[in-house]
């Protein structure tokens, strides 16, 4: 699963990055076309929700999205993982 | 089979509100009121209803309007200090369409006045008494029976016409005792559902929109805020807010020919008493005692929305003689129809006008 | 998002200020309404007015969003008139405690079946930022320049003291905790009163030096005194610091409620 931050929505307070214990959250610097500097999102794939979420089939931490005021936190699936060709340089 | 009792006003209309189906009382004791709110605390509960002693009248019609949201008839009954006291949520209730029953069994004021006399010095109140542009129904008994008939009335317009509703009654119709015939069943006009794909403020052709009560599934949004026809609030558009209070208003005066109720005797006089309430008592016994087709009486049931129509009924009207007691709040409302003019008589500290007080007006301006 | 479908998605973003704790409170409620597994067309959300008063209008139920200071009386007649629906009121400082204080200990007496959620900022938040009835001594506002001379409610010992079911009081930081303390209200038959003291940055936080809600969210925490510690302090004939307000779970007990399902 993917974390997103809805942009419509997000108005910038930084709570989830006050809260997030793996530290993803990453105050924004640069404003958005609403005016709003959304937080960036640093490797996301360490929330315990992204990698563990389908396989204990609940929600798990959680306290950015309950904390998030605006309700602009949640997890979406992913695409279904593409085989790539990998071109090795040597 | 109906049957025939001896009764206060005050119980009349409490009999009246259980006939109609009322299964909601929030109240608070005053003076001269008071009688409603006991019968109700003994025959609801022994109906499936609910009475509660509520701890103000700011609570008492509060309870009320939440109570009709559940789709309950519910009403309140208070006199002047308590029906004050309603008055932002009299707003709220006509903001909100959600239609109750009003009762106010009039005394004198302004402030805590005289608790145990009679006066009619609140029908300005009852119309204008909130802030902002609306308009309401308010019924007018002048007799025990009619403290039944019009408090059953009184329930069904309010939910034809989703509006609070008044009965504008006063100390003197409130606790006289007289002959009432209650019938068996009395006519219940209900509250039109709201149907799917209908939205929950759309007033549709009449402007009256359709009823979904709490629980019901439709998720519906109540607020006093402006709001459009979602329930939504929308606060800053003009257009929004002109069109909601032109409907809540259109929805009540476009509808006053059918509401109106009223009486008309010796439609060809040329003097005409106008009157609402005990006050009508006096003249029907000055034209008892002096039969004269010269006098004209036309007497409302229905105050508010005013009915206008009825006073060119008088085609030959000279004058308009208007006994009330108060100092003329309803003239004003007559005058603004009529060209003719339009003669207060007041009378004020609770008792009526007697025949011989009618009998001199009649004599100064006829 | 937790409960996202109990939201007017139609109606997001909502009113609040940027970092107002009103929305998470929102967020708490809900969960604790998707844990009890009530459902929606029962369900019924009630307010007064001020900031904290419009979160009705973000929910997908019926609502009531009614006037300053007469929820709870309102939600008395909803409640009594049909038992069977489950009532939720979201009140501020000021719409429960000062213009509608009479209705609080009334609803609170009466122990009827509902759960009544406080966002209590400190402050009148939604005309701009005077001193409520909750404003700690000393503590700025647009009406109190000089530091508020007045003793501050405590909201939750008058629901204690008023007789209501269920009272405890948590804050929009302690999110896990306070949906529980939600959902405990929730079961609890009779009145359960949940305070949540509630950053507004937007006019507390600016008058008192704590414009950053990162600054606030700090003085919540370090404000929250919880109520076992508090105890033990107590015992051990220590001093509780005047400016904490203690947390968690202060009253659950069964006194007769009214309106309660059948
Ligand atoms: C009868 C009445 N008086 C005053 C107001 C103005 N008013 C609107 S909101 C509010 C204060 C709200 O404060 P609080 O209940 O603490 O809620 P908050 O906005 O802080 O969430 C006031 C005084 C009103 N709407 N109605
Ligand atoms: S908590 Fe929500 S609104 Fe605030 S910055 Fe994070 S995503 Fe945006
Ligand atoms: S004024 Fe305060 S309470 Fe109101 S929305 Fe802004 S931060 Fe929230």
């Amino acid at each position: 699963m993917k974390l997103v931050i809805d942009e419509s929505r997000c108005k910038g307070c930084n709570l989830c990055v006050l809260v997030c214990p793996y530290g993803i959250f990453q105050e924004g610097s640069e404003l958005n076309q609403r005016g709003i500097a959304v937080p960036r999102l640093d490797r996301p794939e360490r929330c315990t929700n992204c990698r563990l979420q389908h396989l204990y089939g609940r929600l798990l931490c959680g306290m950015c999205q309950m904390i998030c005021p605006d309700q602009a936190i949640r997890w979406v699936e992913e695409e279904p993982f593409e085989p790539h060709s990998v071109v090795v340089e040597f | 089979m109906s049957r025939v009792e001896f009764m206060q006003g005050n119980t009349a209309c409490a009999e009246g509100a259980l006939a109609a189906g009322c299964r909601f009382f929030g109240g608070y004791p005053i003076t001269p009121s008071t009688e409603i709110a006991e019968h109700m605390a003994r025959a609801l509960p022994k109906r499936g209803g609910v009475f509660i002693s509520m701890e103000d009248e700011l609570g008492s019609i509060a309870a009320v309007i939440g109570a009709a949201w559940t789709g309950v008839r519910a009403m309140t009954a208070t006199s002047g200090p308590g029906f004050s006291l309603m008055m932002e949520n009299i707003g709220f209730a006509v903001m909100t369409e959600t239609p109750c029953v009003i009762v106010n069994i009039q005394r004198g004021g302004p402030s805590t006045g005289q608790p145990t006399r009679a006066a009619q010095g609140d029908m300005l109140q009852c119309r204008f008494g909130s802030h902002g542009d609306y308009s309401t129904i308010a019924l007018s008994p002048a007799s025990v029976q009619e403290m039944f008939d019009l408090t059953v009335k009184a329930f069904n317009l309010a939910d034809r016409y989703r509006v609070p509703a008044f009965v504008m009654a006063d100390e003197i119709v409130g606790h006289m005792r007289e002959r009432v015939t209650i019938p068996d069943a009395v006519e219940i006009v209900p509250r039109r559902k709201l149907e799917p794909g209908q939205l929950p403020f759309d007033g549709g052709e009449d402007g009256i929109p359709g009823f979904a009560q709490f629980g019901s599934g439709y998720a519906v949004h109540v607020t006093g805020l402006t709001h459009d026809e979602r329930g939504y609030p929308d606060t800053m558009d003009a257009e929004a807010h002109d069109r909601l209070v032109r409907r809540l208003i259109g929805k009540i005066e476009s509808a006053r020919f059918d509401i109106a109720d009223y009486e008309v005797e010796n439609p060809d006089a040329e003097t005409v008493f106008v009157t609402y309430g005990p006050p009508s008592r006096t003249v029907l016994q000055l034209l008892h005692d002096m039969p004269d087709e010269g006098i004209g009486h036309l007497r409302l049931r229905v105050v508010w929305p005013f009915p206008e129509f009825a006073l060119s009924v008088f085609a030959n009207a000279k004058v308009f003689l208007m006994p009330e007691l108060n100092m003329g709040q309803m003239a004003r409302e007559v005058q603004r129809h009529v060209d003719q003019p339009v003669i207060p008589i007041p009378k004020l500290g609770g008792d009526l006008h007697t025949p011989a007080e009618l009998k001199q007006a009649l004599e100064a301006y006829r | 998002m937790t409960a996202e479908e109990w939201y007017r998605a139609d109606r997001l973003p909502h009113i609040y200020c940027a970092g107002c704790g009103n929305g998470t409170v929102i967020n708490c409620t809900l969960a604790a309404v998707e844990e009890l597994g009530w459902r929606r067309e029962e369900t019924v959300f009630i307010s007064g007015i001020g900031c904290s008063s419009r979160a009705p209008g973000y929910i997908l139920t019926d609502s009531l969003h009614t006037t300053h200071g007469r929820a709870l009386a309102f939600a008395t007649g909803v409640k009594l008139a049909n038992p069977g629906l489950n009532v939720v009121v979201f009140t501020g400082d000021g719409d429960l405690a000062a213009i509608g204080g009479n209705h609080f200990i009334h609803a609170c007496r009466r122990n009827v079946d509902m759960t009544v959620v406080c966002m209590n900022n400190m402050i009148y938040g939604m005309t701009g930022g005077q001193g409520s009835p909750t404003t700690p001594p000393g503590a700025f506002s647009t009406t109190t320049p000089y530091g508020s001379g007045e003793p501050a409610f405590d909201l939750a010992e008058l629901a204690i003291a008023a007789g209501a079911n269920y009272v405890a009081r948590w804050t929009s930081y302690h999110v896990k905790e306070l949906v529980k303390a939600i959902a405990a209200g929730m079961r609890t038959p009779g009145l359960s009163f949940v305070e949540v003291m509630t950053q507004c940055p937007t006019n507390y936080g600016r008058h008192n030096r704590l414009r950053r809600v990162s600054d606030m969210i700090e003085y919540l925490r370090t404000h929250a005194l919880l109520v076992q510690k508090k105890e033990r302090l107590v015992q051990e004939g220590k001093t509780v610091p005047d400016e904490m307000f203690t947390v968690g779970e202060l009253v659950r007990r069964n006194r007769p409620a009214m309106g309660v399902r059948r």
